[in-house]
Formats: C-alpha cells, structure tokens, sequence
C-alpha cells in the first residue's frame, strides 16, 4: 500500500505495528520460559517469567499511549483505523497471555517442590502446540498473511483435544495414588492455562482476519468435544 | 414534482443563459424506489469538449443526509449542480443521461428551471445573505413565489423556517437587521433559513462549513442532523471527519467518476475500491 501523503502518519502506524510485534516476542518467550520451568523443573526461570511479565504490561500501555495518540491527532479511517484498532486488540491479548505465562511459572515453583509427576511430559507438548501457534499467529500479524492467521483460528481443536485428553489421564492419575493430587491440580491449571492461552491465539487470529479483510469471521470455530466441565 | 412544469419560465426572472436546456435523454420511465428522491443514470457533463463527469449513476435516499466526497476536480460539485440544474447557467456545459427527482424526469422539456430550484434548495461554500434585513432574507423566496397571502402569512414562514434553521432564538428581536451583520456561522443559517423557506425536497450543500470555525461548524452539522428528518440533503465537502459525522451514505468521485458508494459507515472502515481507501486515509496524490 501506498505511503501517506503525511509520511509521519505511516511511521507512526508502523511504529505502532512494531511495538505489538515487539511485545509478542515478549509472551512468546514468556509462554515457551515458563513451560520449560515447568519441564526442567528450573525455579530461577520461573521467577524470571514472574518478574518479566511487568515487561509485557508496560509494553500493552505502550500500544495503548500510540493508538490513543493516533486516534486523537490522526483520525484514522478505513485500513487505518483497523491497523490501530487491531494492534489495541492483540495488545490486549498479549498481556493475558503474559498473565497466563506468569501463572505458569508461579505453579512450577509449587511443583519443584514435589515428587516429579510423568505427566509432565504431556503437559509439555501441549504447551510446545500453544506456542507453535502462538508463532505462527504473530508472524501471521507481521505478513498479514490471513490464510496463516486462518489455518491457527482452525487448528485450536488440536490443544483443546489435548487438554481434554491430560485431563482424563490427570483424573486417573489422581485416583490410582491420591498423594500426587496436589501436584496434578496444579498441571491441571497449568494445562488450562496452556489452553487459554491457546484461546488468546485463536482471537487474534481473528483480529487479522478483521484487519486484512475488514470482517469478522463469519463462521463457528471448530471445538473439540468438551469433557472437562467447561 | 407536478410543481416542475409551471409556467415559471415565462415569468422572466431568470438570465437567459438560466433558460438554457442541456441535452438531455428523456426518462423512459420511473428509476426510482420508494424511498429513493433523486436517481441519476449515466449521466455525463461535458464542459466544451472537455468530460466532467462519466456516466455517472447514483440513487439518493430521502430523508438522509449523502455525503459527495472526492479530489478537488473531480466532478462532485459538477453532479451535485446537476441535481437544481445549476450547470445550465454555465455556457457550453451539455449534460446527458437520465436525472430524476420523485420519479420525475428534471430535464424535461416542460420543467421549469426555476420552479425546480425552489424543490431543490442549494447552500453554497460561503454564506451569501442578500443585503437585506434578516426578516427580507428568508421572505424573499417565498414572496416571489407567492406562498404567503398576508403579512401574518408570512410572518409564520419567517418564524418558522428561522427556527428550523436554528437562528430564530438569535435572531427574532433584530429580524428588521441586516443579514449580512450576522456571524459567518450565523449567516450561513440565515442562507439555509432562506432555503428551506420555499419548503424544498431536496438541499444541496457544496461546503457549507469551509468558511466556519469549529463551533458554527458543529452548530451546521448539528442542524444538517435535524433536517434530515424531513429533507433529503446532499453535501459536498472536503473534510473526511465532517462526511463521516453527518451522512449516512457516501458517495467517492474521482476524475469524474462515481468509483465507489455505500453505507458511510462501511465507506470510512472498509472500503471496497483501493482508490476509496486511499483517499479517505490520507494517500493519494
């Protein structure tokens, strides 16, 4: 697309665009931190995720300070507008996810504390899944590449499968060795919380979507059945 | 639109240049729905030889406000003085195709110019109260054109078209003052005051806020907001935001083309032709 005649407003714009693609590099490494914590069973990760979790918030303000300035001083209309609006979005969901990341790693202090669960492993490569997509749908807000931010808007019945599966394998576990009951809680919030963060990828798969096309997604997302209550 | 075909054009108030009847190709019939005013069908001006506008076709809804949008020569000026055949005064310039207003054909043969002016009312860019006191300003219409019987007649018309344009409360213990003594915001009322005195259908507004400060300007849109209740208006301007707040459809020329028109709401988020999108966001040129 064409510069603006006001070259200041596309360096704007673009800066805006940037700082959103900068904090999703920031719950990216977050989510992938906070799950090798878990894995590794490394508490100085864990607590490294904590404290940078301010990082991702400051960021979301960031976004938010340009996209009021640009609403304010440039009245942004058609793409324009969905630029902003969309950045003001995915902000939005990047600090959830960054919440989701810091929860995380809050529990993998717990869990360091206990008997090492099996499980884990499952727990793992779910959380490898969520943050697969959660590349693929950043990168799919760089290119504006909506096919790409589509196919992660389909494929979330994949992570919600899998959380429905650990769920019923966590359930089990519970039962045959009631100590361990404590520690599956907590992968059991943990894997929702993965789950989650699956969700936030998903919604901003739709926010491209809006932002290429300037439509919502028309249709239902696909689920995996739901066998965990939610 | 029986009001067309009076025998206004005898009366000999109009320049001769006025009188002139542009090429026009008569309607085969009623292009218009029901809730449709004015409905152009591949309409093209030509100024001498030069094309302004390129088969241009557009319905305009009644009781809404249509937004004319597009680069400075572009041809919304042109289509919208095609509307009160205003273009008829300009020598050389020949309009073709097809313009109804209420299903009837504007170009008829028998339509007389001036009686079509006083259906379809037009605000220009800058305010132009005739220099006359307040009261004269807005009886003037109605005076040539005999609506009012009396005195208290028109004394009611006065009030009332004052009031529909906002300025009665501002203006009703100096109505014997000159127009021209008001504020530009002010005058600007006065003109619309004027207009909407000969009980139009249909008011055209070619920039009716570029010569006003932010607040007469806002008062004007204030006042386009509650006219719309009762008139189709058609406005032309050159400001995006003032588009967007006051019309509900907008229509984007460009070159003398009609490229793209819509709800305003869909033509300011999502645009369907490239050079609408780029224009509203500040890229052409």
């Amino acid at each position: 697309m064409a510069e603006h005649t006001v070259k200041a407003f596309t360096e704007e714009l673009d800066a805006l665009t940037q700082e959103v693609a900068r904090m999703g590099g920031l719950a990216e490494a977050a989510v992938n931190d906070s799950l090798a914590a878990v894995v590794r069973r490394d508490t100085e990760l864990a607590q490294l995720v904590m404290q940078r979790d301010a990082r991702i918030d400051a960021a979301q303000r960031e976004v938010e300070k340009r996209a009021i300035k640009l609403f304010a001083l440039r009245q942004p209309m058609a793409s324009d507008l969905r630029v902003v609006l969309t950045a003001w979005r995915i902000a939005g969901e990047l600090e959830r996810v960054g919440d989701l990341a810091k929860n995380i790693a809050k529990r993998a202090l717990v869990l360091n504390q206990s008997e090492p669960i099996q499980l884990i492993r499952s727990v793992d490569r779910m959380g490898k899944i969520a943050g697969d997509h959660l590349k693929q749908v950043l990168d799919a807000y760089a290119n504006k590449d909506v096919q790409s931010a589509i196919s992660v808007w389909n494929n979330d019945d994949n992570i919600d499968a899998h959380y429905n599966s650990l769920f019923r394998e966590l359930l089990t576990y519970m039962i045959e060795d009631p100590r361990t009951i404590s520690s599956c809680a907590h992968l059991l919030f943990i894997a929702k919380n993965i789950e989650r963060i699956g969700d936030h990828g998903t919604n901003i798969a739709e926010y491209i979507h809006f932002l290429v096309t300037g439509e919502e997604i028309a249709t239902q997302r696909p689920r995996a059945e739901a066998e965990t209550g939610d | 639109m029986e009001q067309f075909s009076a025998a206004g054009a005898e009366r000999g108030q109009m320049p001769a240049s006025m009188m002139t009847t542009p090429t026009v190709k008569s309607s085969a019939g009623s292009l218009v729905s029901a809730a449709t005013k004015v409905s152009a069908r591949d309409v093209n001006v030509f100024y001498g030889d030069k094309q302004a506008l390129f088969d241009v076709s557009l319905d305009i809804p009644d009781r809404s406000v249509t937004a004319f949008i597009g680069p400075s020569g572009c041809g919304k000026t042109t289509f919208l003085r095609c509307i009160n055949r205003m273009n008829d005064t300009i020598d050389g310039c020949r309009v073709q195709g097809t313009l109804q207003i209420e299903g009837k054909d504007a170009y008829a043969k028998n339509v007389d110019p001036v009686v079509l002016r006083t259906r379809v009312g037009m605000v220009f860019q800058k305010p132009n109260p005739f220099p006359k006191s307040i009261y004269e300003n807005v009886a003037y219409g109605p005076r040539i054109h005999n609506m009012a019987k009396s005195k208290a007649d028109m004394d009611v018309i006065v009030e009332k078209s004052l009031r529909r344009a906002g300025l009665w409360e501002e203006v009703k213990d100096r109505l014997a003052q000159p127009g021209t003594g008001l504020s530009g915001g002010q005058q600007q009322r006065l003109v619309i005051a004027r207009t909407v005195a000969v009980n139009p259908d249909v008011i055209l507004m070619d920039e009716p806020c570029s010569a006003l400060d932010p607040i007469a300007t806002a008062k004007i849109e204030e006042l386009i907001d509650e006219m719309r209740e009762n008139y189709c208006i058609i406005i032309v301007t050159h400001s995006m935001a003032q588009a967007a707040r006051v019309s509900q459809k907008t229509a984007f020329f460009h070159m003398g083309k009609l490229v793209e028109t819509g709800p305003t709401e869909e033509i300011f988020t999502n645009p369907r032709d490239s050079r609408t999108q780029d224009y509203i966001t500040g890229r052409f040129g």
